[in-house]
């Protein structure tokens, strides 16, 4: 593929200065991160690159309520954290494990990732589901939580996405996830992700989404409304992945049919929450 | 263009690099040639690399990025006329065959190891899920990175 349209690489060292030259730069400019789905997929028109990893925003850092990503840590720096691990029994490195592969995962950012936001992306369901926000710089910051991002028009026009914010665990947060692909390395059918919060063996809270239905994940609100109150004993779970199954809207497209991903979303919400199951019983 | 500064196979070398160019391009033209082009897309891993300790697939990665940065290829594994241990350990498994694909499963190979020099075969599987072999069956290269494994720990002993 040629990339010989590229006149500028340009490397700043503050986002005011990456957001004034992506200004300036208007339409032929474009943010690079970790440059996976750019070097790939550039269109014709973009001259002008700006590379966001020069502006020193890859640490990971533990506070009280969350554990805070810097957008260019790259997914293998986010799988290997320690503090990322203790998130609902080290659900998050899970499912990076089953983001492509070492190789990509070592130059892919969680900013880029967050920003291309593939409909088949397993990052995006399971950050939903842990309630993850993220910090947007254009000019000035905000906080506003990743689901209501991409519910929002307008998305991330010129903004900076600067850093990710997981809401640290406690005891009863459990999650899972679960891909569904041709192989290992191939992109989801199908994913998703649940969440619960269990006291005293009833679930008090739960988050579920799904992602590759095929459009960009979401979170399923009718599926979560069955599951407050109750216990996750096998015909709970096997209640709610029937909700799932006949509410969740799929469509069909090159991948797989809307009929085949109802039925994988039903495997889906019944493996993860079978997965929290057994945790609960074994007491982890 | 622009001046970039990389250190190869312990080489401290500079270049001009095109604005667009990815470090792929910019390796084999400068005589790198066991990194191979394979899909030019991130998905087979013929192109791997080893750039600040990690492996990575040079086809998407912008050769301007690795600025200042330290790159291994499989022409810096043999040292003295002597193959690397990983490169042994992939002859003497057969883990060869038409050969495009090894230089850059050797290099994943070398990343696993000098992160984890015990990997369990899944750990293996792990680590060159993103090298793709059109000849073999995978399950000689498990096994030269297994090989390579004691090699290399036994060397250290
Ligand atoms: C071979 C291969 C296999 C893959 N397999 C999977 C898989 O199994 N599962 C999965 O979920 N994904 C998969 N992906 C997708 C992958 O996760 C994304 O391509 C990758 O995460 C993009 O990250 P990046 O940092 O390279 O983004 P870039 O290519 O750098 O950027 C992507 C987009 O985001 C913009 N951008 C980047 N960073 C920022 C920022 N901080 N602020 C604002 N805008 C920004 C860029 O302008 C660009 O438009 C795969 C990709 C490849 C190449
Ligand atoms: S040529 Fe780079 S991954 Fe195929
Ligand atoms: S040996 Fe031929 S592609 Fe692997």
């Amino acid at each position: 593929m040629s990339r010989s349209q590229v006149t500028k690489y340009l490397r700043p060292s503050t986002p005011e200065e990456a957001l004034t030259l992506l200004r300036n730069g208007g339409k032929s400019a474009r943010y690079v991160g970790g440059g996976a789905d750019v070097a790939r997929t550039l269109p014709g028109d973009v001259t002008t690159l700006i590379d966001l990893c020069t502006l020193n925003l890859s640490s990971i850092e533990e506070s009280a309520e969350s554990i805070v990503i810097g957008a260019t840590a790259t997914l293998n720096e986010v799988l290997e954290n320690r503090s990322v691990a203790n998130v609902c029994n080290g659900v998050v490195a899970e499912m990076m494990r089953k983001v492509g592969s070492p190789l990509l995962r070592n130059m892919a950012t969680i900013g880029g990732t967050l920003v291309s936001a593939h409909s088949w992306s397993d990052v995006i369901p399971l950050l939903l589901v842990l309630d993850a926000e993220i910090t947007l710089y254009d000019g000035d910051s905000r906080t506003m939580g990743l689901g209501d991002l991409y519910a929002s028009r307008e998305r991330f026009a010129n903004s900076i996405l600067t850093s990710v914010m997981i809401p640290v665990s406690g005891p009863g947060d459990y999650a899972a996830f679960h891909k569904f692909s041709r192989t290992a390395y191939d992109i989801a059918l199908l994913n998703c992700a649940c969440y619960v919060h269990v006291e005293e063996g009833r679930c008090t809270e739960a988050r579920i989404a799904a992602g590759g239905t095929p459009r960009l994940a979401t979170r399923l609100p009718q599926v979560e409304a069955a599951l407050p109150g109750e216990a996750l004993s096998d015909e709970t779970i096997e209640r709610v992945a029937q909700v799932a199954r006949d509410t969740v809207k799929t469509a069909d497209d090159r991948r797989a049919s809307g009929e085949y991903r109802k039925q994988l979303i039903y495997a889906g919400v019944k493996s993860c929450l079978h997965e929290i199951a057994q945790r609960l019983e074994g007491g982890q | 263009m622009i001046d970039i500064t990389l250190t190869i196979n312990g080489e401290k070398r500079q270049f001009a690099v095109n604005p667009g160019e990815t470090l792929l391009e910019l390796l084999r033209r400068e005589g790198y040639k066991s990194v191979k082009k394979g899909c030019e897309s991130g998905d087979c891993g013929a192109c791997t690399i080893i750039l600040n300790g990690r492996a990575v697939t040079s086809c998407i990665v912008f050769a301007v990025k690795a600025d200042g940065g330290t790159i291994l290829t499989a022409e810096g594994l043999e040292n003295d006329g002597k193959l690397h241990p990983i490169q042994e350990a992939f002859l003497e498994e057969g883990a060869v065959q038409c050969g495009y694909c090894t230089p850059g499963m050797e290099m994943a190979t070398y990343d696993l190891l000098s992160h984890n020099p015990d990997p369990s075969p899944l750990e293996i599987k792990e680590a060159l899920s993103g090298n793709l072999c059109r000849c073999t069956g995978y399950v000689k290269q498990v096994k030269a990175v297994k090989t390579a494994a004691k090699k290399i720990s036994g060397e250290a002993k």
